[in-house]
């Protein structure tokens, strides 16, 4: 058993030095008229490339994008899905974070990849592997409003449509060389009855991720009460989110899980530093019990939730936790 | 009905009395006033001069535009939170966090036990109050909103957090209601986040507002009501201000299965958009909130505060919303008066 640290999902896009202020000025000066197009994504590409420094640098073997570019997890695709326009803001979870609803107006397209040249700009910069990121079909159709008739009374064709987007972008994202793709499902876990549509989606975009493997992540609940349904979906990684269940070690142990777990042990949405020796328990406990190759220990969430300096903390004790666990 | 409350109050208020929520955009000599001083190149003084000239402003805008209920606008605060936790002793300001889209602020970290540290609001009510003859909300930030956009790194549970927040708090409603303050109003943005914590939110208010004679109004917004709804009618306020705008008036549908039994501040205008609504279209807005409520029940104002607006956008839709309730009142008025 190999034990992994990787990012699980978006970094901050901000930090106290004025390099890295520099989207949020961009941002304001573009919608001011000062600055261009070619600036913003300037910008944008520069806070990609320090977010996957900070992630190399504090020494995760797996980094993400850092999601830099995303307005949110949900506009940022469904908004440029044919017939999907955005609308208003709607707190994500239980964040102090707001997206801009997705208003589905006619049938869901997808009409060009949305994610690949974000992706092989990030790989591009990093010295280490890139996992790029997906908001999956059911929680998009979760936090959409619905005003095409057909869907309104079939939420799961509304799920279907909005997959075949995910499923394409997968595709694009194996064939740009990701190794690792993850899709997260948060909404499963306030909405356990969607399980079958999880499945039935994960089945079909795995079936275009050609030699990449397909990691689902959950999180901002606990996965302990469908955790069995969580471990048998079509995915190669699980990742969970340990923060809302201190028994959830316990349970996932007895699991014994037959696959790779992304091991959310870190809390993405408290500063607080976790304490080493509760951690290496916890993966005393876990670890032996997973009859799989490897295991990512990683925060719970996307980091974009803390402020940087404490992100960037947060990571670098992952990655002393995990040495310790080599030494 | 809390119409009777008001009068007790001494609170003369008009049918569909008209309000605002709270925040209220800055003029820019007073950003680049805290600009500087935040670089250290003005005194405490001279940005204290600059707010204090802008309350002045907008209080001077809230009566010429013709509101009812007036606020101070808030121009001495940056975020809602982080106001409250740079004058409490227990807190730290932590670095930037995204809140939407290009927006950050600081949240803040619960470091150590949180305590009133005397009067935070009360001198700001006092000067606004001195510039009309209208009451003016005194306004506060409720304990479970702290607690949930803080982080928490000294209290064992969310729960502890948020009580010993009320607990301090509540000091500062007795002091703004010893200052001579009628309408508390006390937000609660937070409060749909996690709705099996519900009952902490009630808890927590019952801590804050149990046997004071004021009007307390709570503001929630951007939530999923209807994980709350009609429990959240369990908190102890007399009105509740909600954003009812944003969400295309879709909480009418909740009021119509379950009676709306308080007084409700009803959000007619969006806030996060540039545009300024027509007065007819958001009196039709109000034409469907009376629908299922009660005139004597609503209270119509913006959808949340105003401060992410230019001044002239949020002086236009404080405008409309006025506009829109006089139209109403008239209609309203019109209707009850016996036939000649």
């Amino acid at each position: 058993m190999r034990l992994l640290t990787a990012s699980a999902g978006s970094y901050p896009r901000i930090g106290k030095t004025p390099d890295l202020q520099l989207l949020r000025q961009t941002i304001t000066q573009r919608e001011g008229g000062k600055k261009t197009d070619a600036d913003l994504k300037a910008a944008e590409d520069a806070l990609t490339g320090a977010a996957i420094v900070e992630q190399a640098g504090a020494g995760l073997d797996l980094v993400t994008d850092g999601q830099i570019r995303w307005y949110d997890p949900i506009s940022h695709l469904a908004g440029k899905l044919e017939n999907v326009t955005i609308n208003g803001l709607l707190r994500f979870f239980d964040t102090n974070f707001y997206f801009r609803q997705p208003v589905v107006r006619g049938p869901i397209r997808w009409t060009r990849p949305l994610l690949r040249a974000e992706y092989e700009m990030a790989s591009a910069a990093s010295p280490k592997p890139v996992k790029p990121v997906l908001t999956g079909a059911v929680t998009l159709a979760r936090h959409s409003i619905v005003e095409h008739p057909p869907y309104q009374n079939d939420f799961r064709q509304l799920v279907l449509d909005y997959n075949e987007a995910v499923a394409q972008e997968v595709r694009e994202l194996a064939a740009a060389g990701a190794s690792v793709i993850q899709i997260d499902e948060p909404s499963v876990l306030q909405d356990p009855a969607s399980m079958g549509l999880v499945e039935e989606t994960l089945k079909r975009v795995a079936s275009f991720k050609g030699t990449a493997r397909l990691a689902l992540q959950v999180y901002f609940g606990d996965p302990g009460p469908i955790l069995e349904r969580l471990l048998a979906l079509p995915a190669d990684i699980v990742g969970l989110d340990f923060t809302y269940n201190p028994g959830l070690v316990e349970q996932v142990a007895a699991a014994k899980p037959g696959k790779s777990l992304g091991l959310g042990l870190f809390d993405g949405r408290n500063t607080k530093l976790e304490d080493p020796q509760t951690i290496l328990r916890a993966l005393d406990r876990i670890l032996p019990c997973v009859q799989a190759e490897e295991c990512y220990l990683q925060p719970s969430s996307g980091l974009e939730y803390l402020p940087r300096d404490r992100a960037l903390d947060k990571l670098k004790r992952l990655v002393a936790i995990k040495n310790q666990m080599r030494n | 009905m809390s119409r009777e409350k008001l009068q007790k109050l001494n609170l003369d208020l008009p049918l569909l009395p008209t309000t605002s929520v709270g925040s209220f955009p800055k003029p820019p000599s007073l950003l680049r006033a805290r600009n500087d001083a935040a670089k250290g190149k003005i005194t405490a003084a001279a940005l204290r001069a600059e707010e204090e000239k802008a309350t002045a402003f907008w209080m001077e805008a809230q009566e010429q535009i013709g509101l009812d209920v007036l606020v101070d606008g808030e121009q001495y605060r940056g975020d809602m939170v982080v106001y409250f936790a740079e004058h409490m002793p227990g807190f730290e300001i932590g670095d930037l966090v995204r809140s939407y889209g290009n927006r950050y602020y600081h949240k803040p970290i619960i470091s150590g036990e949180v305590r009133w540290p005397g009067p935070i609001t009360v001198e700001w009510w006092k000067f606004a109050q001195r510039l009309t003859a209208k009451p003016v909300k005194g306004m506060l930030t409720g304990p479970y909103t702290v607690m949930d956009w803080s982080f928490n790194e000294h209290y064992p549970d969310r729960k502890s957090a948020c009580l010993a927040l009320a607990r301090e708090i509540r000091k500062e409603v007795e002091a703004l209601l010893e200052a001579g303050a009628k309408i508390i109003q006390i937000d609660e943005p937070a409060t749909s986040v996690r709705p099996e914590e519900l009952p902490l939110v009630v808890e927590a208010m019952q801590v804050v507002t149990d046997g004071l004679p004021a009007y307390f109004i709570t503001h929630i917004c951007y939530g999923a009501f209807r994980r709350i709804y009609p429990g959240m009618l369990e908190i102890p306020v007399d009105n509740f201000d909600l954003e009812m705008a944003n969400n295309q008036l879709s909480l009418l549908d909740l009021f119509r299965e379950h009676r709306f039994r308080k007084d409700i501040s009803f959000g007619v205008v969006d806030v996060h958009s540039h545009v300024v609504e027509e007065a007819g279209a958001v009196g039709k807005r109000l034409e469907r909130a009376l629908e299922v409520l009660e005139p004597e029940q609503v209270w119509v104002d913006p959808d949340c505060g105003l401060k992410t607006r230019s001044v002239e956008e949020a002086q236009e839709k404080l405008r409309v919303v006025v506009e829109a309730a006089r139209r109403l009142r008239e209609q309203v008025a019109n209707r009850s008066a016996p036939a000649r």
